[in-house]
């Protein structure tokens, strides 16, 4: 059996060993807020928060992670209060279809949890290696300047 | 501080009285950002099979035989279908008007006709079986000779791709005023060819669907990501020749559309047929993204050949030409493209001898189809790159060069199009004043650094897809007074149930936060033809509107009686029922509602609109035709930083004003205006579907370059509001026009800062080095 910890659940799994952790999140386990949009490492729509760093849960495998703090979309909003990253994504309509949301907001949280003030040159490189055809950016660096305000305090 | 997303609930009255004209939070967006909200991707039913599409690997060829025996034997396989198990019945996206454009079955079982066309489809338990059965399959073809470019296409003796004499699908000769008198008595004249390249949706999420058939009823249900269920269902009951009461389709969120969730793909009727054949489990059929690159459908690559004249006062005389697309293997929305291609420039310019023959052709490619703008951004690089040349050949400022040839308000254009409301001259005026064209524009050549403008117009839906194109709204009001609002109208994430809501609320007089959605079903909710051609705020906000008034007169009609008050002097402001004669108030609208409810009426309300613009389809044999009830302009300005050692563009700064009618939401608006924007300057640096012998190149986002975080620039979005008579609340629709003047904007920047002019996209630096190559040996 494999332990999985999501969300600051324990998940015991009876895995193959090829599952990637996608799959597992996805297919197994229902927590489908993780979306994939290229399977290929390609539109950050997977990325997952791995003790705390940003990673593509598309090329990960699942047993790779076994005993790591894995979070996912599901498990940053406390009860019914949302995180204020995803309170300023509502705010300042960073999101449209919400396909890629989940994966920007867990990278965001990533970004600002080791830099709480970053640029907006540091937001923009931080984001790179994510997708979002509807919205064109903009929107998401107000939200994540709005979200890096409020959770210093200020 | 701002509302939290789950306190919209009807008990926050104040917080969203008087909802349209301001950023309320998004009506679904709780579920968006805590990754609770269901796409069709994230679906599963209960013995849920895998579908997967058997697929020509030929360009071009005669099916001999198709033998499934092998792959039926397969263990996990529960049913293969093809062609000898559909009704053979062909269908297009714009046949009503277009009978000749139906040519494409769902399976194809005599000939393929480019590379994916689809002659079968398997289910199995999962998706490692159904491959294999894929592979099991033993077609036989007989290969054809193949044709992949349009113009070679067009010749005499080229393969002929269907049965017809030649492979022009559809022409549109446009023939007004007197073009050569015109071009003789212009003071210049000159000729220019555009060329440009196909490109791709990227929705993020696939073309996915569920389908499902019910052997009890003999009903079929079909989830699908999909910008119109209405129309999916039309072209479903025709394939499958089913009522279409016994064909439901339903929508859930939708990742993205773009164009590329108009119409029914073949997957969505094997899913079904697969259901049927499999004793009525559920089918998923799930695109990967290499299949979305090459299957879905694609923008159509066109050639502008234009020859046009001007007076040396700048008076535009004539426009003459040709357009060629490259459709691909079959005509999906080819004659809505080809015309929103040619027709487009009559809502800008005021012209009145126009001659240009438009041609739709058949190749060997992927199918090209509607993609945001239709066959605008296409036009859009062409016409308003030509316009700047004209402008410089008589050494005009392009902005004063435009300014006096616009269309303007309330005036019928030469092919009859009615323009009422029109902002186009307050747009460019407004954008070249925030980027101080006066001072900047010509003036930064120094330091490589440019200026350009491209203006354009946008329609407000599109009479060309059948003989109407009616939206429908409900409005239930229940016992407590909570809202529960039906709509056909298909949110993909521009965020039109917040807008409709918006709607709703103002019109019935109460808040935003009464209002819940249900979009769509097309079993419970009323017809839409569909979210594209930036029809829904317009046509079905106009129903919306209409719903919410009779839902309003239902409720006042009851106090009318019960307090003996004409219902002319009743109201519905703030929450509150009003005696307009003396400005008392009655009741609040929960009372209002309990007392519609009581025991003395027992009366539901039930507010209904209905909504069909007064428009015509193009005339395919003059080009008239009033394809839409109002029309939206803008402008755009973009700021370019050229580097003339490695070739890089490098956009610093883009301007966008708007005429929106009136903005039902200002943050929606303007993130519309962003997003389409973006997806221009993807279109005019980098975006370009490449092909070899019809065969897809560059299938994922590593080698099909998209705009990323990193490459944008800051966006001024001007929204200039004119009041629309017909538009709700005075509101236009708007999500495709920001991206069609985009390329145009940024090439003529591009002169501007370094004066090579580049006619071909995307504008890449190997493009621009050989131009200020070749420029630098003429000087």
């Amino acid at each position: 059996m494999t332990k999985l910890k999501i969300n600051n659940r324990i998940y015991d799994l009876a895995l193959k060993g090829h599952e990637t952790l996608l799959e597992v999140l996805r297919d197994i386990l229902g927590l489908t807020g993780t979306k994939t949009a290229c399977d290929e490492a390609e539109c950050g729509a997977c990325t997952v928060l791995i003790n705390g760093k940003a990673i593509l849960s598309c090329i990960t495998l699942a047993m790779d992670v076994e005993n790591d703090d894995i979070t996912t979309i599901e498990g940053i909003s406390s009860g019914d209060d949302l995180h204020p990253i995803q309170q300023a994504f509502l705010d300042k309509g960073a999101v449209q279809c919400g396909f890629c949301a989940p994966g920007f907001i867990l990278s965001t949280k990533a970004l600002l949890d080791e830099n709480p003030r970053p640029d907006l040159d540091e937001i923009k490189k931080s984001l790179d290696g994510h997708l979002c055809r509807c919205g064109g950016y903009l929107k998401i660096f107000d939200a994540i300047e709005d979200a890096a305000k409020k959770l210093r305090n200020e | 501080m701002p509302l939290k997303n789950y306190e919209m609930n009807k008990n926050n009255k104040k917080e969203f009285l008087d909802p349209v004209g301001k950023s309320v939070p998004r009506i679904d967006g709780r579920g968006l950002v805590t990754g609770q909200t269901k796409y069709v991707f994230d679906l599963k039913l209960s013995g849920m099979l895998v579908g997967k599409m058997l697929r020509s690997p030929h360009p071009h060829a005669k099916i001999i035989s198709i033998d499934t025996k092998k792959a039926e034997k397969l263990p996990g396989v529960k049913a293969i279908i093809t062609a000898k198990d559909t009704h053979g019945v062909k269908f297009g996206s714009n046949e009503f008007f277009f009978p000749q454009t139906a040519d494409q079955q769902a399976l194809e079982g005599d000939k393929v006709r480019y590379i994916g066309d689809e002659l079968g489809a398997v289910a199995a338990v999962d998706e490692e079986t159904a491959d294999k059965a894929l592979k099991l399959i033993d077609v036989k073809y007989e290969i054809l000779p193949a044709v992949f470019d349009a113009v070679e296409a067009m010749k005499p003796g080229a393969p002929l791709i269907h049965e017809a004499r030649n492979n022009i699908a559809l022409i549109l000769p446009t023939n007004f005023g007197n073009v050569e008198r015109a071009l003789k008595e212009s003071d210049y004249v000159r000729e220019d060819t555009f060329y440009l390249p196909s490109a791709a949706h990227t929705c993020m999420e696939p073309h996915v669907c569920v389908g499902q058939f019910e052997e009890f009823s003999d009903k079929v249900t079909l989830h699908v990501s999909t910008q119109a269920p209405f129309k999916i269902r039309e072209t479903l009951a025709k394939c499958l020749k089913m009522d279409l009461n016994n064909v439901r389709v339903i929508k859930l969120a939708v990742g993205g559309g773009f164009g590329g969730k108009l119409e029914m793909l073949p997957m969505d009727f094997a899913a079904c047929l697969l259901s049927k054949k499999a004793g009525g489990f559920p089918v998923k059929i799930c695109y990967s993204r290499k299949e979305e690159f090459c299957f879905s459908r694609r923008k159509h690559p066109m050639i502008y050949k234009l020859k046009s004249g001007v007076k040396k006062d700048g008076t535009l005389m004539a426009i003459s030409g040709e357009v060629i697309a490259d459709g691909g293997g079959y005509c999906s929305y080819g004659p809505t493209v080809l015309a929103a291609a040619m027709m487009r420039i009559f809502m800008v310019y005021k012209i009145t001898n126009f001659r240009v023959a438009g041609y739709r052709v058949y190749t060997n490619n992927p199918i090209s189809g509607a993609i945001r703008g239709f066959g605008g951004v296409q036009s859009g690089f062409a016409i308003e790159s030509h316009m700047d040349l004209l402008a410089q050949g008589i050494g005009m400022d392009p902005v004063e060069f435009r300014l006096k040839n616009i269309t303007g308000p309330n005036m019928t254009v030469t092919n009859k199009m009615v323009i009422t409301s029109n902002g186009l001259r307050e747009c460019i005026e407004k954008a070249t004043e925030a980027c101080d064209w006066k001072n900047k524009h010509g003036k930064q050549k120094k330091i490589k650094r440019g200026l350009g403008i491209g203006i354009a117009a946008d329609v407000m839906g599109s009479k060309m897809y059948k003989s109407h194109e009616s939206a429908g709204s409900i409005l239930k009001i229940e016992e407590d007074g909570s809202i529960h609002f039906l709509t056909g109208a298909a949110d993909t994430g521009q965020g039109s149930n917040t807008a409709l809501s918006q709607i709703a609320a103002q019109e019935l007089g109460v808040s935003y936060g009464r209002i819940k959605i249900t979009s769509a079903d097309t079993a419970i909710t009323p017809f839409d033809t569909g979210s594209f051609a930036s029809r829904v705020t317009f046509i079905s906000g106009n129903a919306t509107k209409l719903a919410a008034a009779d839902a309003k007169r239902q409720i006042l009609e009851i106090i009318a009686t019960e307090k003996n008050i004409p219902i002319e002097s009743l109201d519905i402001k703030a929450e509150e029922i009003v005696n307009t004669s003396d400005n008392s108030v009655l009741m609040n609208f929960d009372q209002a509602v309990e007392l519609c409810y009581s025991f003395n009426y027992g009366s539901q309300i039930i507010g209904r609109g209905s909504y069909n613009p007064k428009t015509t389809p193009v005339d395919f044999r003059t080009g008239e035709g009033n394809v839409s009830a109002s029309y939206g302009f803008e402008a755009q300005i973009a700021k370019v930083e050229v580097n003339t050692d490695t070739g890089e563009v490098k956009v610093l700064k883009m301007w966008d004003a708007h005429d929106i009618g009136k903005a039902i939401n200002p943050q929606s608006v303007k993130g519309q205006i962003e997003g389409s924007l973006f997806m221009g300057i993807g279109y005019t640096l980098w975006e370009n579907l490449k092909f070899e012998e019809g065969r897809v190149v560059n299938a994922n986002f590593a080698n099909y370059r998209l705009p990323r975080s990193v490459s944008t620039c800051p966006v001024e979005s001007i929204l200039i509001e004119t009041n629309d008579p017909q538009g709700p609340f005075g509101a236009k629709g708007m999500g495709e026009a920001a991206l069609l003047p985009t390329a145009a904007a940024i090439a003529n920047a591009v002169y501007d800062a370094v004066g090579v002019r580049i006619k071909e996209l995307p504008i890449t630096p190997e493009k621009i080095l050989t131009a200020l190559k070749n420029k630098n040996n003429k000087e």
